[in-house]
């Protein structure tokens, strides 16, 4: 059964448990039906723009030695499309309106419209289950049977024993019919203290670290350790500081001063980017062009992020009335400061330290910041309300640029801010429907270039994950999707 | 003493009911969200919001969400926790034993050592090892654990390499290991963050003993006991002792909650896999079947500590049972 936080953890010991159909390749591209690494399906067909056959490798098998079928995919995507029992997924798989087999190789997959991203759909958002093992169980059973404990999967790595709050311990599947891993035993273990993470590995108690996060001496103590490789991979993180374009007192009434577009720009064009990321993420992080973390396929090809221009941003402040009339720093119209505030969580190191410089940065322009920093269920709860005027987000996307539309869109469920522009739904609408001759891309920066002309956001970050491995190991690759997934083709020199 | 014990403990049920009863409104009544967590990597839709509220109960009324808890409650069931999809007593009675283990090796460290080196210090008061044994308790008092971790990890566990950094027992030991390998595996681990707990701990312990003992010491009773020949360790340790406990005796109570909560940051630091990173991080979820299950295994240890103090009290001094 699905939990409501699909912690990346679960999702990357699934990725060696089981077997997608097919997974992007490695420029994440999720358009279109090329580029696709095939896995459990051999290959695939399109029969019809709404309509993509798939055939199954005739050499997998479950770990139990019964062979992978159509109707395994068929009963996986009949609980995945029960709301019961998997409300995320029901929503991801929207646009899957029919799962049939034709024999016991080959699933036919029917659509609900024409769209570009119908074989990610069909194999991204979820792996097939064995149906032998779990069609006789009931749904609400599943999390507390035996399978749960024991699970039998497709994927090259069987489990071996899950030591709760310390680690989970995998073997190879020898039997795995794309090869069997080089590696037979792997650990994954278990420390949510970035601190401790990084000491098993410094003390020679793991092999492999994910995901070092700032400050910039926890990779510095890392690069001291010569048997260690850093490895930076692309991340699906994108932190923006995000503008309420309603009155967090009374949200059916224009923000008093974020409404106007020559304010959001001055912000903007007020902050040095580049150097901010550079003082908290050192080279491992790039300033993002539109909301798009550098997971996202259709950053290529998009234009440079603005650059600082202070001159032009205190410009902008001016033309819409803000003049510091009493030379206390702050700007000011009609009596009142140009003061906003800024909502960030305590949680997040990084936030802290960037709202700090953000806030001398823009003081520079006469934009005066206090800094509201919240335990994090109390930031959550601020910002899906809307009460703030600037809230200092920080999300992680999926490969697929479709889920722009939920934050960017005039009906966007996850649209806290009421950024709204039909233009730019118009553009993610074409961008979405249409599968165009060319670039897939161009559809997309067309939206992009949109959202940045009408500033609803200052997108100021997208990092590198920095990982860390041993050097003795071959044939290291880390996927940004799902950092573990190429374990099986790593080996160990000793 | 059975009359006694029994209305004790019937008070002590009492407050627990109670204690849980504020604990589960005021946990609603703070803001914030339980599903926040959930939108921490991906932001949910309103529908997505809508149907996870409904599997966990939180669309039903306050009062409603209450009976179900009491009637679970009731039954041995806490619920099911909303951060890890899991049956809540199954969660926390995996981190317990971990708990147990730091928080028991912790206090069996603090009420030994710290007992034993509070007494010295009083009897050897104003003397040269009473000095320095001051200054090295009240350092060891202002030292933050979490800091201390930190040090004791980098130094003993990455640079000399002497002890595990991190982590409850080595994974890569066989299945098949004997209990005894296993055993020797653990108390590596647990050296490092039960020396980082003991050495705040037992500072605080050796200055109640110290104080507690110094007051003994002149007592009339005292110089009788000298007067009567006994030896000079008996009149300390008989005598003496046994009337300088009753300060401490409190602090063990009051101890004992604090050692399962109170090691947050040093789990943190050690990787070590108990209750009180379970509860941090429930907290910051708002996990409320999680935050419930803690508290009430906290609440109890609470009672349970104030309990065994009166009972410390009434075994050690009998006016306190007549009255």
């Amino acid at each position: 059964m699905e939990g409501p936080a699909g912690t990346l953890g679960n999702l990357e010991l699934a990725d060696q448990l089981f077997l997608r159909l097919a997974s992007p390749g490695p420029t994440l591209q999720t358009s279109g039906d090329r580029g696709f690494v095939p896995l459990l399906a051999r290959s695939w067909t399109r029969r019809d723009s709404v309509t993509l056959a798939f055939d199954l490798d005739p050499r997998a098998r479950w770990q139990d030695g019964v062979p992978v079928t159509a109707r395994d995919v068929v009963f996986t995507f009949e609980r995945a499309k029960n709301p019961a029992i998997a409300p995320r997924l029901v929503g991801l798989l929207r646009n899957v309106s029919s799962v049939t087999a034709e024999g016991d190789r080959r699933v036919v997959f029917r659509f609900a419209r024409s769209y570009a991203e119908q074989l990610y759909d069909a194999t991204f958002h979820t792996a097939p289950l064995p149906a032998h093992l779990l069609d006789t169980m009931p749904p609400e059973a599943v999390a507390h049977s035996d399978f749960v404990a024991h699970p039998v999967g497709s994927g090259p790595y069987k489990l071996v024993r899950i030591v709760s709050g310390q680690f989970v311990e995998l073997a190879a599947n020898e039997s795995f019919f794309l090869g069997k891993p080089k590696i037979e035993r792997v650990i994954m273990r278990v420390a949510p203290d970035p601190d401790a993470r990084i000491n098993l590995v410094l003390s020679g108690q793991a092999d492999a670290v994910d995901n070092v996060i700032p400050p910039l001496d926890n990779i510095q103590r890392i690069q001291s350790d010569t048997s260690l490789r850093v490895i930076p991979v692309s991340s699906p993180t994108i932190g923006f500081l995000l503008f309420n374009q309603k009155d967090p007192r009374h949200q059916d009434q224009p923000h008093p001063i974020l409404s106007d577009i020559r304010v959001r720009r001055a912000i903007t064009l007020g902050l040095d980017r580049q150097l901010l990321v550079h003082a908290v993420f050192g080279s491992y992080a790039q300033v993002p062009y539109g909301p798009v973390s550098s997971i996202l396929w259709i950053r290529n090809g998009a234009p440079k992020p603005t650059r600082q221009n202070v001159e032009e941003a205190k410009r902008l402040l001016s033309a819409a009335g803000w003049q510091d009339t009493d030379g206390d720093g702050v700007r000011d119209r009609e009596g009142r400061p140009l003061m906003l505030n800024l909502s960030l969580p305590t949680t997040s190191a990084v936030r802290r330290k960037l709202a700090a410089l953000i806030q001398e940065q823009l003081r520079q322009i006469g934009v005066g910041l206090e800094l509201q920093q919240m335990e994090f269920p109390l930031w959550i709860e601020r910002r899906t309300a809307g009460k703030f005027d600037i809230d200092f987000a920080g999300t992680v996307q999926d490969p697929s640029p479709t889920g722009l539309t939920q934050a960017w869109s005039c009906s966007g469920g996850t649209n806290v801010a009421k950024y709204c522009n039909p233009r730019t739904d118009s553009l993610l609408d074409v961008a979405i429907n249409t599968r165009p001759k060319g670039d897939p891309a161009q559809p997309w920066i067309a939206a992009l270039r949109q959202i940045e002309a009408d500033a609803p956001a200052t997108f100021l970050y997208t990092p590198f994950y920095v990982y860390a491995v041993r050097r003795r190991f071959r044939n290291v690759s880390i996927m940004p999707a799902s950092s573990w997934l190429m374990l099986r083709e790593w080996s160990d020199s000793r | 003493m059975r009359g006694w014990l029994l209305g004790r403990a019937l008070q002590a049920v009492a407050v627990l009911a109670i204690a849980l009863t504020l604990l589960f409104f005021l946990m609603r009544a703070a803001p914030g969200d339980p599903l926040s967590r959930a939108s921490e990597v991906r932001p949910l839709t309103p529908i997505e919001l809508a149907a996870l509220r409904a599997r966990y109960g939180l669309d039903q009324p306050l009062g409603t969400q209450y009976v179900s808890f009491i009637s679970g409650l009731v039954k041995g069931d806490l619920g099911v926790s909303i951060e890890y999809a899991r049956p809540v007593t199954a969660l926390l009675a995996e981190r317990l034993p971990a708990t147990l283990l730091l928080g028991g090796s912790v206090l069996i460290l603090n009420f030994t050592v710290g007992l034993w080196l509070g007494v010295r210090q009083a009897v050897r008061r104003n003397q040269r090892e009473d000095r320095w044994l001051t200054a090295v308790s009240l350092l060891g008092y202002a030292t933050p654990s979490f800091w201390l971790g930190l040090v004791l990890a980098w130094l003993v566990g990455i640079k000399l390499r002497l002890l595990p950094a991190a982590g409850m027992e080595d994974p890569l030991l066989s299945i098949d290991a004997g209990f005894g390998v296993r055993a020797g595996d653990v108390l590596l681990h647990l050296i490092l963050p039960a020396l980082t707990l003991s050495i705040v701990s037992i500072a605080a312990t050796m200055r109640y003993q110290r104080t507690a003992m110094l007051e003994v010491l002149n007592l009339p009773f005292m110089m009788t006991a000298r007067a009567k020949g006994l030896p000079e360790r008996e009149v300390i340790w008989r005598h003496g002792w046994r009337n300088a406990l009753f300060p401490v005796i409190t602090l063990f109570g009051l101890w004992l909650p604090i050692l399962v909560t109170g090691s947050v940051f040093v789990e943190a630091v050690f990787a070590w896999p108990g209750l009180g990173s379970l509860a941090a991080t429930a907290v910051w979820g708002r996990d409320y079947p999680v935050l419930m299950g803690a508290s009430l295994l906290v609440a109890g240890l609470v009672v349970l500590g104030g309990f065994l103090t009166d009972v410390a009290y009434a075994l050690l001094d009998p006016r306190v049972r007549l009255a």
